[in-house]
């Protein structure tokens, strides 16, 4: 314990020193998380031969601190612009564009900093102290309980569509319908393509997200003269604003606190994400708030719950990757790739061979974090400004923007197409009264349940009761049940308790 | 004073016309590269054949004159890439493909896809060859073959493995035939994800190329190989299924390679010969080897092959392939 904490203690004095490292790479991150299409995997693999030719310290801080920065940068345009950079942000525009929209851009953005800051340095703290134990996550979260999992976050679509139930299901199932198009996971066969190569890999992510968000978005904005609303209070940006965010966030700390812990959980388990994580966060959050009817109006709850947990999950794949030597997600199997470089053996025996290497990855995590939140708060300031913007400039910039997005992550013309029917589906379901968050859920959430699905059933031979086979996973389902009968429950007593005290 | 004679004259006239002739073709190739050269890797960044691609690419750059830039097309079991290269890439010998012969031939096998033939496009490069193996998890209660034939005779057991059409899942099944046991393919797209399988608990056990059984460390145990076992404790000194089990089993070899379009290799022949002969040049240099390792590669399972090597490969694939078809297929 004594040799951990003199490990911990150097290393920390260690990563402090790399500064010069750390801050112009959150910068850096910040805008490559903030751009639909790039992430911190394809500018880590893009930086490969500058990457490769660092010492191993200074490596892990740079992917380190850049993996750190460019998730939160992908909150900034979704709460701005309604683009979300990344699927893993995908939530962050139900509540945060609202707020932008009445002229609280500059509040959401600093509730979004310190939800993300203080949720990443907290789950990074947990995820150090209790590795040996949540490494052991993926050992009982299979194939069946990410199932339930999977429908806690998809039962967001009922959530929402609860202002208008019939509305929002078509949605729901239109998101999933669009969502099973590509060849299946078990024998490659591919299904409703269309006779499009570009969709045999399913129905790629960034241009359906920025499409459905941003360019119908812009198709509706072109219609006003800025992004906030008329009746919002104009006003020049001020520090007020910025604090009195950091406020409306440190209020609910509980909030960030247990958010964040879900993104922890479902970042160790290998192979999910962050976009699992932000919309079952979301999901969670509403089911417990007093206030869910808030929710997607620009309720700070809800745009605190995904930022949290998106940076939870950040902490939360480092886990697998040290402990097991299975890197959870696509960031850290390029770090994979680039420390194995430097003669670093990932495994059980990272800490017994190379302890200042894997403590030094969560210390770098840690320390970002902290100059984040020091560096980029005060930007919330400068960054509200967009929302001002006239939207004659706004709307084209948005849309070539987002395009070039839709193109990066493949470099298929094909993708801007796809970006551009998306955001006229998307214009089409805005005026016509149907949610285009319940579609994109269920294009994001609808391919990984049915992976899955099919691989539970494929390992039970087409056994449905599989499903019911495992005591955690029928924890889990109980408890899906809890939270769907929740706050239908908790309105009837609302309305019980409404009708014993006579109306004055 | 000496004067050009009617001889003379036919003959420089014809060397003129030989010289005149032949000029394109020797600009072509003294010129070729005048650009950095596409390669399509039908798998995402990341992966062994990136690592492969990357630590090769970076030797043979210099022998050839110019860069590479690799393009990652994943999807259906590497269709996707392929698709792009033979549909969407000029055959001029500008562009390539880097494959893994035995999974992505075996998915041809499996599918067929009417756009192009197999035979429209050959691999001229061997980089690898890396047999399949059998693993399971540090934790796993299956800690020797033994263990595994006697429960997959009681029941049938979920193996992990890459993809459903991939040289090891071939080796499982032959086992099963050798044995009796019975085994449930798992398919779970991609190397690490296999890996995981294994090490969770979410699959009994897994086969995979033995290159990314061997990154994955101690939280594995390697059991069986499907070919020659070249590297020994790396792989837990585990036996050769043909020694273990007396089968007669060719190696279920994943083993990368660079092809190109027939058309590009026929059309522009100086090109393709140039392509070739770098090709083979970057093995003979000692940079290669250094590369190979720094980036994880298994120094052991380097090996160079040519047009034939690649061509008598392909074709032991398309036979299996026919072979276990329905069962890789569910058909």
């Amino acid at each position: 314990m004594g040799e951990t904490a003199t490990i911990l203690t150097e290393v920390f004095f260690e990563t402090i020193a790399y500064w010069w490292v750390i801050v112009p790479t959150i910068f850096l991150g910040l805008i490559v998380g903030g751009i639909p299409g790039f992430s911190a995997a394809n500018t880590i693999i893009i930086l490969m031969p500058l990457t490769l030719a660092m010492d191993l310290e200074t490596g892990i801080v740079f992917m380190v601190s850049l993996y750190c920065a460019a998730r939160m940068g992908a909150g900034i345009p979704a709460i701005l612009v309604n683009i979300p950079g990344t699927a893993g942000a995908a939530a962050t525009p139900l509540d945060g564009y609202p707020m932008a929209k009445a002229g609280k851009g500059q509040q959401a953005l600093s509730i979004s900093f310190v939800a993300s800051c203080i949720g990443g340095l907290l789950t990074t703290i947990i995820a150090l102290a209790t590795m040996p134990i949540l490494a052991r996550v993926g050992f009982y979260m299979h194939s069946v309980e990410m199932i339930v999992v999977m429908l806690f976050g998809i039962s967001l679509i009922a959530s929402i569509a609860a202002q208008d139930l019939l509305k929002g299901l078509i949605a729901g199932f239109f998101g999933l319908m669009i969502g099973s198009i590509g060849t299946d996971v078990v024998y490659a066969t591919p299904r409703g393509t269309m006779g499009f190569l570009e969709l045999y890999d399913g129905v790629p992510l960034i241009p359906a997200l920025v499409g459905l968000f941003a360019v119908s978005e812009a198709f509706i904005i072109i219609e006003k003269r800025v992004i906030i609303s008329e009746d919002a209070e104009p006003k020049h940006p001020n520090w007020h604003d910025t604090i009195e965010g950091v406020g409306i966030a440190l209020k609910r700390w509980w909030h960030i606190v247990w958010t964040s812990v879900i993104g922890l959980a479902i970042g160790v388990v290998p192979g999910a994400g962050a976009s699992i994580a932000s919309f079952v966060a979301y999901q969670q959050s509403r089911t417990y708030s007093k206030t869910p009817e808030k929710y997607g109006t620009g309720h700070p709850e809800g745009l605190i719950a995904p930022e949290s947990a998106n940076n939870g999950v950040t902490s939360g794949t480092l886990v697998p990757l040290l402990v097991l030597g299975i890197p959870g997600g696509a960031t850290a199997a390029i770090m994979l790739v680039v420390m194995q470089f430097h003669g670093v053996s990932f495994g059980p025996a990272l800490f017994e061979n190379q302890p200042k290497v894997g403590y030094g990855m969560f210390m770098a995590m840690a320390v970002s974090y902290l100059i984040m939140f020091l560096t980029i708060l005060p930007l919330s300031r400068y960054m509200s400004h967009v929302t001002t913007i006239p939207t004659i400039y706004l709307a084209p910039l948005i849309i070539s923007f987002t395009l070039v997005g839709g193109f990066v992550p493949r470099e298929y013309m094909f993708d801007m197409y796809l970006a551009l029917c998306f955001g006229v589906l998307g214009y089409i379901a805005r005026r016509t009264g149907y949610h285009v968050a319940a579609i994109l859920i269920g294009v994001i959430l609808g391919p990984l349940l049915e992976r899955y699905f099919l691989l539970a059933l494929k390992k039970s031979d087409g056994d449905v009761f599989v499903l019911f086979s495992s005591t955690l996973g029928n924890i889990l389902w109980v408890s899906l049940f809890l939270s769907l009968m929740l706050p239908i429950i908790l309105k009837w007593r609302r309305a019980r308790r409404n009708e014993e005290v006579p109306a004055e | 004073m000496k004067t050009l004679d009617r001889r003379g004259f036919l003959k420089t006239s014809a060397g003129a016309g030989v010289m005149t002739l032949a000029a394109p073709t020797i600009v072509r190739a003294a010129d070729f590269p005048e650009r950095n050269i596409k390669v399509i890797i039908p798998t995402r960044e990341g992966g062994g054949a990136d690592r492969n691609f990357r630590a090769f690419a970076e030797v043979w750059k210099d022998k050839l004159g110019t860069d590479f830039e690799p393009g990652f097309f994943p999807g259906a079991s590497g269709r996707v890439g392929y698709e792009v290269y033979m549909g969407k890439e000029e055959p001029d010998c500008y562009s390539l493909i880097f494959g893994n012969m035995g999974p992505e031939v075996l998915n041809w096998a499996m599918q067929e896809p009417s756009n192009f033939s197999v035979d429209d496009y050959f691999y001229f490069g061997r980089v690898d060859v890396d047999p399949g193996c059998l693993f399971v998890g540090a934790e796993s209660g299956l800690q020797t073959m033994d263990d595994i034939i006697a429960a997959g005779k009681e029941r049938k057991l979920n193996v992990g493995t890459s993809r459903m059409a991939h040289p090891a899942s071939i080796g499982l099944l032959a086992l099963g035939e050798a044995t009796g046991a019975q085994f449930n393919l798992i398919p779970l797209s991609g190397g690490k994800n296999t890996v995981a399988g294994a090490v969770t608990g979410e699959v009994d056990f897994s086969v995979l190329t033995s290159g990314s059984v061997i990154a994955a460390g101690d939280a594995v145990k390697t059991l069986l190989v499907f070919g020659e076992n070249r590297v020994g404790e790396a792989l837990d000194n585990a036996p050769s299924m043909n020694d273990a089990f007396g089968t007669n089993l060719p190696e279920m070899l994943s083993s990368r390679a660079f092809a190109i379009h027939r058309k590009a290799a026929e059309d522009y022949p100086d090109r393709f010969a140039k392509l070739q002969e770098s090709f083979k040049a970057t093995f003979e240099d000692p940079r290669l080897l250094e590369s190979y390792v720094s980036l994880g590669g298994t120094p052991e399972y380097l090996s160079y092959g040519g047009v034939e090597e690649c061509a008598e490969f392909m074709q032991a694939m398309l036979e299996l392939g026919a072979k276990y078809k329905p069962l890789l297929t569910g058909a």
